[in-house]
């Protein structure tokens, strides 16, 4: 079961384009960066570097956009419902997830059987994704060290000063790899269950399942979206955020 | 007026009678104007500058000739050796020749006490007229002791040569940063001459010209700049010439299409290292190493490291205020790729262990979703909780009811067809 309604409350537009950007510019820079360090074959070096630099830039600012929209934009703090919070308020910790660190993990290894009632994200999810910007900024960072134009920076000499450019360099490939573990967890666990998060992510596709109040912090009914007879409680679409709900 | 410098002044007489045309001589010029930053067009002017601070022993001489103090601390002498380059006497030497070197423990004639004269006399007549070039590490260890010369501490004497310079010129890495007498472990305590002296607040300029040696051309061209234009040159954050040390080997390497076309030696030996490919791959440090080698070269501009075929190791890397940062450490080993960090004195390949982690990552995931297959959770995962166990335990206020509507809901939506309740379908039902 556990199958909540995916709303697009959930991933307003601004978010789906910001993550679009991100998945284009990481698949780009993943694979560039693989080039430039094992130049198996000739002819593209120039042209990895190029764009390599040219998303590496797109993809900083990008993070400092969506950070800052974080703060601008309201998204639903769950999943289920239409109501909506600033987005920021769904990272930190929620009413609707407190405490629920070990019954993740649980659930995920199996010593619980029934899905955490949870907020938009999970536990891990949330922590990771708080991670991500922070590892992202100091890749550009390690990034901006590397390259010419911006290696004379103040932030870069520092950067050059206290490690030297070849272990920036080994730094800077090695958390690489962050991404990608990231990327395949990521992949991993938005698919498991079904491929209505992907739908809802990338296509701002809709699909039925249970209505969650965010009030009652817990499911009230259940939304067919027209495909299935609609039962219980109907998605609320009342602003959270102004009403000062706890979320 | 370059035609009446080279033609007319007693350096020109100096060259000639040395078998140096006035061609080469404009040459050498040219290259020095283009070295300090300017067009080559100011070539007569370098000639002028030239002319005016060899000291002929004439009276009618323009300048008497700009002092210098040549020291050395812990060094191999290697410095010196680049410096007094003579196998055919060009402009170069010419100039570095007839500079008013009072003071050089390896080139000296005099030795001794009247050596020591020599210095001290400097001191005293031409206070903050003259450059002191220091070549080698300053050793702090063992209290200074380790280069005593003429009864002194060798810390003491920089200190008080220093003091009343006009300009410190550190020549080769030693002098920058320590170089490699400062590599793990340091017994002696080597660092540079520019560290050594902000520590014991001597506020002297220092120009560190790094690499092992120092090239020549360099230490002509910093001269000439101090003494022309009457200032020191532009420095960068390292107090390298930024003219000189702004751009990396890389950027004008001779091999760099090979580079970008993807062209490698692996091995030395191979074809590929026949075909004049690329270096990196065996570890060429061209990339992190910013000196104009490629354009200044080596022993009269003949060549470099890596136009006759050796990877770079990187000598040119200097941290002036961090010695345990040295070329050496940092660039070792010299011909590999640098793969490894230092992990408390480990060598540790990151690489291996992000592939082995993305590995057992993947393989972890590949198993778990084979256990989300047989938990039947993979079509929109297991049941809700009704409640959560903090509200549970707590007794948070309305949960109960909640949870208990709740509860009813999810048969009522199973009963309907709407959502499958798993657990009412287990076998034996553990609701």
């Amino acid at each position: 079961m556990a199958h909540l309604a995916h709303y697009k409350e959930a991933h307003p537009l601004p978010f789906v384009i910001t993550h679009w950007i991100n998945l284009v510019c990481m698949v780009c820079l993943i694979i560039t960066g693989f080039y430039i360090h094992y130049p198996l074959f000739g002819g593209f070096m120039g042209a990895c570097r190029g764009l390599h630099i040219c998303c590496g830039i797109i993809i900083t600012i990008n993070c400092i956009v969506r950070l800052i929209l974080a703060f601008v934009v309201k998204s639903a703090p769950t999943a289920g419902t239409r109501s909506v919070v600033r987005d920021y308020k769904t990272w930190l910790p929620q009413q609707n997830n407190k405490h629920q660190l070990g019954a993740w993990i649980k659930y995920y290894l199996f010593a619980q059987k029934d899905h955490p009632l949870g907020a938009k994200l999970g536990v891990p999810q949330k922590l990771s994704y708080l991670l991500i910007p922070i590892i992202l900024l100091f890749m550009a960072w390690t990034g901006f060290a590397l390259w010419i134009p911006t290696s004379s920076w103040g932030i870069s000499q520092f950067l050059i000063g206290a490690w030297g450019v070849m272990t920036i360099r080994i730094v800077h490939y090695f958390c690489m790899f962050v991404f990608i573990i990231f990327m395949c967890i990521h992949i991993y666990l938005a698919n498991i269950e079904g491929l209505a998060p992907t739908k809802l992510m990338f296509l701002r596709k809709e699909a039925p399942g249970l209505v969650y109040d965010p009030e009652k912090r817990n499911v009230v009914g259940f939304d067919g979206l027209g495909e299935e007879p609609s039962y219980g409680e109907a998605p609320s679409k009342r602003d959270l955020d102004a009403e000062g709900v706890k979320c | 007026m370059a035609v009446q410098v080279a033609e007319n002044s007693r350096l020109a007489q100096i060259m000639e009678s040395r078998g140096i045309s006035r061609r080469s001589f404009l040459g050498y010029c040219a290259g020095i104007a283009a070295m300090i930053g300017l067009s080559e067009a100011a070539a007569p002017e370098v000639a002028k500058a030239l002319d005016s601070i060899i000291y002929v022993g004439a009276e009618d001489a323009p300048h008497a000739l700009t002092p210098v103090i040549w020291m050395e601390g812990s060094s191999c002498t290697g410095c010196t050796e680049s410096f007094a380059q003579v196998d055919t006497p060009d402009a170069g030497s010419v100039v570095l020749e007839l500079i008013s070197l009072n003071y050089c423990e390896t080139l000296s004639a005099a030795a001794g006490h009247s050596m020591e004269d020599a210095r001290l006399h400097t001191i005293e007549r031409e206070k903050g007229k003259y450059i002191l070039v220091y070549e080698g590490s300053v050793v702090e260890g063992w209290e200074g002791n380790a280069l005593r010369v003429a009864g002194e501490k060798g810390t003491d004497l920089l200190l008080e040569t220093a003091a009343s310079a006009a300009a410190v010129v550190a020549f080769g890495s030693c002098a920058c940063d320590g170089g490699w007498q400062a590599a793990r472990p340091n017994p002696s305590h080597a660092c540079g001459v520019q560290k050594f002296l902000q520590k014991n607040q001597v506020n002297v300029p220092v120009i560190n010209i790094p690499c092992c040696p120092g090239n020549p051309e360099w230490l002509v061209a910093v001269l000439v700049e101090v003494i022309l234009m009457g200032r020191i040159p532009e420095l960068n954050d390292k107090n390298e010439p930024k003219l000189m040390f702004d751009q990396t080997i890389h950027d004008n390497c001779p091999r760099r299409g090979h580079f970008e076309n993807g062209e490698f030696v692996y091995q030395f030996g191979s074809i590929e290292e026949e075909k004049g490919y690329c270096l990196y791959a065996l570890g060429c440090k061209g990339p992190q190493t910013f000196t104009n080698c490629p354009i200044v070269k080596w022993n009269r501009r003949v060549s470099f490291c890596i136009e006759s075929g050796a990877p770079c190791a990187g000598c040119g890397v200097i941290n002036p205020m961090n010695p345990a940062m040295n070329w050496v450490d940092e660039n070792t080993p010299f011909l590999a790729r640098h793969r490894f960090f230092s992990f408390f004195g480990n060598p540790v390949d990151p690489a291996l262990i992000a592939g082995v982690v993305t590995g057992v990552v993947v393989a972890a995931l590949a198993v778990h979703g084979i256990g989300m297959k047989l938990t039947k959770r993979t079509d929109g995962g297991a049941d809700f909780e009704t409640i959560r166990k903090y509200d549970k335990i707590h007794e948070t206020p309305n949960a109960a009811e909640y949870a208990a509507a709740a509860d009813k809901l999810y048969d009522e939506l199973d009963a309907q067809g709407l959502e499958e309740r798993k657990a009412n379908h287990r076998k034996g039902g553990d609701k």
